[in-house]
């Protein structure tokens, strides 16, 4: 029985002979039936890695390993063992849906009755039974995602790679969706899960990692991330637009501000405090708005890349 | 939950087979909405180019009908190669599709010899059309040897190569798309296809016995007809060469990883 841990280990990539990176140094395991989140903004250079774990990119240095095969020395072995749904919408426009299902699952090599059956349990557990026969061209983006995620795990790989699997799909077949993806982990299969949707991210994987620039700022488990945030609120303020940011009190630990948006972090104990002062920044008319809340993983990730996730409205408050 | 994971990877004959297979059938159906129109295109530019050059020239003798007889097929079977999978892989780039299909686990050669076959459906079927209006029009009757299975053979695969080294080779789509448009202008207006060499001014003609355009014509031609064209065996070794060429160039095309 082989063992099949993905392993990352100093993937770096380069461009301009060395002068710009689009990642560096990543270093990252994944163990079979382990969920595996991959956060950050755009830009931070997830793509890239996922790119480099299927073989559309060759890293400048580092290794890449999915049990015994070295992905990067192998491309063949990464499409064989890796499945990949991408965040640009399908190819499907021309084909049915149970057409783009069960080809996918043939190229993946699967065996077509086992293909029949799994197609079908899928497409009954996503809901979209009424679609079996519509062209894509006719599917709406949601649809067409959950189509998409059913073509690449219809034969899942040893480790399958997920960019915003959920974007387009309604709130109901999300959860079925993060149904479906557990249970790729229940099967064994090593799940990359690329998002930046971190309150989706927190409540389905098992370890995760922050990646900002190019580097990979924090690993670990959602709890382990929001372990310095423990005992502190999330003030929001949403500035009246043009003002310059007010003086901080000494009760706010950290601050983020993007756009007219100020996140900070106060001490629990001093939500009083926070409230006043918010209150009078308001009277002042340098706020307009304001929203207490305890922290979240959003906290973690907004101190680690310093930026809001993109779900994250930017006039968010309360 | 049923499901067979991927376990090990698959190699050799059996892969790439059941890959070409899989790969004719992901082609094909993806252009399901297309090809009924790119065939009848073709067909109507074909027997368009057929009707027209027998009406331009009204009364040849019959080398010359001969000559003009095989020009529309010819221009159909060089193009369609050169000109589609240029145009459809430069559609994927711009829909943000093509990573997904260069992730599926196929063997790229057998993606290539795949597209090959969709490109011979799409121009075979125009090219005999082309060839029955002008036998038609210009009173002809062909001497189709045996030579015409490698002739067309090779044309069709030397035109899709050239057309998927252009799609695959260079990055920008639009660049590729513009490459293609001029593939299609220098084809049908500036090769010596529908009428001789000697017609071209000199340097012109030079050029054309390097690129692969006009000896396919010279290959074809002498597959349908008898002492009309000379040197096919000349003109057999430049296809090959550019075949050669730009299959290297595909495969290294396909193979990189940026």
């Amino acid at each position: 029985m082989n063992d099949w841990t993905f392993r990352a280990s100093g993937v770096t990539k380069t461009y301009d002979g060395g002068k710009t990176y689009a990642n560096r140094d990543i270093s990252l395991r994944v163990e079979p039936g382990e969920v595996f989140g991959l956060l950050g903004p755009n830009g931070a250079g997830k793509s890239t890695l996922v790119k480099q774990i299927i073989g559309l990119l060759k890293p400048t240095a580092g290794s890449l390993h999915l049990g015994p095969h070295d992905l990067v020395a192998d491309p063949d072995a990464a499409r064989q063992l890796c499945s990949y749904l991408p965040q640009a919408p399908m190819p499907i426009e021309s084909f049915k849906v149970h057409e783009a299902i069960r080809l996918t699952g043939e190229i993946r090599g699967g065996d077509r009755r086992q293909i029949e059956r799994r197609a079908g349990e899928l497409i009954e557990a996503l809901q979209i039974e009424e679609w079996r026969d519509t062209l894509g061209a006719r599917l709406s983006g949601g649809v067409r995602r959950l189509v998409g995620f059913v073509m690449v795990t219809v034969v899942p790989g040893r480790l399958v790679i997920l960019d915003e699997p959920t974007n387009d799909v309604d709130p109901l077949r999300r959860r079925l969706l993060w149904d479906q993806i557990r249970q790729l982990g229940e099967m064994g299969v090593g799940v990359i899960l690329v998002t930046h949707n971190v309150l989706e991210a927190e409540k389905s994987v098992d370890r995760l990692a922050v990646i900002s620039d190019g580097r990979v700022v924090a690993e670990g488990t959602p709890s382990s991330l929001k372990v310095a945030d423990r005992g502190r609120l999330r003030l929001q303020l949403m500035l009246t637009p043009g003002v310059a940011t007010p003086e901080l009190p000494s009760l706010v630990l950290d601050h983020t501000r993007v756009g007219n948006n100020l996140v900070s972090v106060i001490p629990e104990e001093k939500a009083g405090e926070g409230i006043a002062w918010a209150q009078q920044l308001m009277s002042q008319g340098i706020a307009e708005e304001y929203a207490l809340a305890a922290t979240t993983l959003e906290d973690a990730y907004i101190r680690l890349t310093g930026e809001l996730p993109a779900d994250e409205p930017e006039g968010a408050a309360a | 939950m049923t499901a067979a994971t991927t376990t090990y990877v698959r190699r050799g004959a059996g892969h790439w087979l059941a890959g070409l297979k899989a790969m004719l059938r992901w082609h094909l159906t993806s252009l399901r909405l297309v090809l009924p129109v790119m065939v009848a295109v073709q067909l109507l530019t074909a027997s368009g180019l057929s009707i027209g050059m027998s009406l331009f020239y009204a009364d040849v003798d019959a080398r010359t009908g001969l000559f003009l007889g095989t020009g529309a097929a010819i221009v159909t079977l060089v193009l369609v190669g050169l000109v589609v999978a240029p145009q459809l892989v430069a559609g994927e780039k711009e829909a943000g599709t093509y990573d997904f299909t260069a992730s599926l686990p196929v063997p790229r050669s057998a993606s290539v010899v795949g597209w090959v076959a969709v490109s011979a459906i799409i121009s075979l079927p125009a090219a005999v059309i082309a060839l029955a209006i002008s036998g038609w029009r210009f009173d002809l009757t062909f001497d189709v040897s045996w030579a015409v299975a490698p002739a067309v053979g090779l044309v069709v695969v030397c035109g899709t190569l050239i057309g998927y080294a252009v799609a695959h080779g260079i990055e920008r789509p639009t660049v590729t798309q513009l490459l293609s448009q001029v593939f299609a202008f220098l084809v049908i207006g500036f090769t010596p296809i529908t009428y001789p060499p000697e017609n071209l001014p000199g340097w012109l003609a030079s050029v054309h016995e390097v690129l692969p355009f006009y000896h396919m014509g010279v290959i074809l031609r002498g597959a349908l007809t008898q002492g009309l064209v000379t040197d096919v065996s000349g003109s057999y070794l430049v296809v090959a060469a550019w075949t050669v060429l730009a299959g290297v160039v595909t495969a290294i095309a396909m193979g990189r990883r940026r």
